[in-house]
């Protein structure tokens, strides 16, 4: 039992050293090797472009969701005009990162795993080497960019059309005032809940590109390997989300405190 | 051109190789045969330093590559090029644009003159204008045939070969290894080729190695295996396992 505490805590350090090497990696490849426009434009169309479709789907449905459960239990204490308010700086400070993370890490980190676990299993990765491309920097530096860059612009994305969702659903349909709706929302979030957003949104970026580029080039051999390496780096990537956006919202609160 | 010394590399719990002293003069075709398994392939990647050894040297043009890192290995493997056993393509780009990928990379930026080179490396292996097609569309042989044009498109010293025949047809099986021969004639380059395939030994070697256990068992001129009385070397010629019916 102790054993096997200790091994899986071993194994626990030993992959959290593995991805800290592969940051360090892309950072000197980011400095010392030339960036691969082509291919980052490539994944930036992948990335960003390809995920339009589900952080429209997720931002619409969970503002509107969110209002009509929020209207429901407000109405009762007569709080209607609250809703745009608390909606928005639920939105803001962590659903729209959070759901918009796990979203993208669905779709993104599992499409980097199996392409980059494929590319390993069929020695396209050693062909690359083979021919004096570092792996880091074709196959990572592009990908971790690209979703650096397109992360905080899919979450301001999916947070405005909540809001956009979220006033619509509470004007036309339930009975908030359009005025009380908007002043409410804009007096109480600021730049303050927007910067948390975002910041929110690049850390999730830094955890789906670097799990789900490791879990690729990590893969094992075969369709078992293969398979594995999408599954686990959606899996990894969600529960690090999670557990790390619990840190970041006491971490950001300091630095971004609500009502300052 | 080549040379291994007291090599061994351990891959999990298995000792691969036990020690290889290896040789190879500028020019020359050296085959490396052996049982499936026994470390030939391993002992191909640490050429190219795919695999760092656990212990031992490996010179390549009088360099001592085992120990450099990563980014040092990029003027070597402008040098010594590899055909894998898959051929190893790029699947997302068609055969045009993966044999010109090593001189796009190499920073060549003349359309014309990558074009040119492309067709040139295809003639050589007898594929004249199919830079159209995807790797996928290829047979077994096509696309060893299309890893070996993107291999010597940028023209190296010293070529790898990684079971060359594996999984062709007999016929095929000749034309790679006439093939070989042909480039080795044509560009006299030092060539090391992993093969279990006799006919390629024999079709392509100047010396043959044979690797028995993770150790050098045998070493000299195919005439010489060939006339080796050692039952360990005679039942892998012939082909013999040794098990009852």
């Amino acid at each position: 039992m102790v054993t096997s505490l200790g091994r899986s805590v071993l194994s626990f350090i030993r992959y959290l050293g593995e991805l800290a090497l592969l940051a360090q990696d892309t950072a000197v490849s980011v400095v010392v090797a030339r960036l691969r426009v082509r291919l980052f434009m490539w994944q930036m169309f992948e990335v960003g472009w390809r995920s339009q479709l589900v952080v429209i789907v997720t931002g619409m449905f969970t503002g509107a969701v969110l209002t009509a459960q929020t209207y429901f239990q407000f109405s009762k204490l007569g709080m209607k005009s609250a809703v745009g308010s608390v909606v928005a700086i639920a939105l803001f400070r962590e659903l729209g990162p959070v759901l918009t993370g796990l979203m993208v890490a669905g779709r993104v980190g599992a499409s980097f795993a199996a392409e980059i676990g494929t590319m390993k299993v069929t020695e396209q990765i050693d062909a690359l080497r083979s021919l004096g491309v570092h792996p880091t920097d074709y196959l990572v530096v592009p990908r971790v960019l690209a979703l650096l860059c397109s992360m905080p612009l899919l979450v301001a994305e999916s947070i405005g059309l909540a809001i956009i969702a979220s006033y619509f659903v509470g004007t036309q349909l339930l009975d908030i005032s359009a005025p009380y709706f908007i002043s409410n929302l804009l007096r109480y979030t600021g730049p303050r809940d927007i910067k948390m957003a975002l910041v929110k949104g690049f850390c999730f970026a830094v955890i789906i590109a670097f799990v789900s580029c490791h879990q690729g080039l990590t893969a094992k051999e075969g369709a078992v390997g293969v398979g594995r390496a999408p599954t686990e780096a959606v899996v990894l990537c969600s529960l690090a989300i999670l557990v790390i956006n619990f840190f970041l919202t006491f971490a950001l609160n300091l630095m971004f405190p609500y009502g300052n | 051109m080549i040379a291994v010394r007291h090599l061994t590399k351990t891959l999990g719990s298995q000792q691969v190789l036990r020690g290889i002293d290896l040789q190879v003069k500028r020019g020359d075709t050296c085959v490396v045969l052996g049982r499936s398994g026994s470390g030939k392939s391993v002992l191909l990647k640490h050429l190219i330093g795919l695999f760092k050894p656990n212990a031992g040297e490996v010179w390549v043009d009088g360099e001592e590559i085992s120990r450099l890192p990563e980014r040092q290995l990029g003027p070597l493997r402008k040098k010594v090029g590899i055909l894998f056993q898959s051929g190893a393509l790029f699947d997302s780009m068609n055969v045009g644009e993966n044999i010109a990928f090593p001189l796009r990379e190499s920073g060549l930026k003349d359309a014309k003159e990558i074009a040119d080179r492309v067709a040139e490396a295809l003639e050589m292996v007898d594929l004249a204008g199919e830079q159209e097609k995807m790797p996928e569309n290829l047979s077994g042989g096509m696309r060893k045939r299309v890893g070996l044009a993107r291999t010597i498109v940028s023209r190296p010293a010293c070529l790898l070969y990684d079971e060359p025949t594996t999984g062709l047809d007999p016929i095929a099986t000749d034309s790679i290894n006439r093939l070989i021969r042909r480039l080795q004639k044509r560009l006299a380059v030092t060539s090391v080729v992993v093969t279990h395939d006799m006919k390629t030994a024999f079709h392509t070697a100047d010396q043959v190695t044979f690797l028995y256990e993770g150790r050098i068992y045998f070493d000299g001129t195919s005439d010489q295996l060939r006339a080796s009385p050692d039952p360990v070397i005679q039942d892998f010629i012939l082909g013999r396992s040794g098990d009852s019916d």
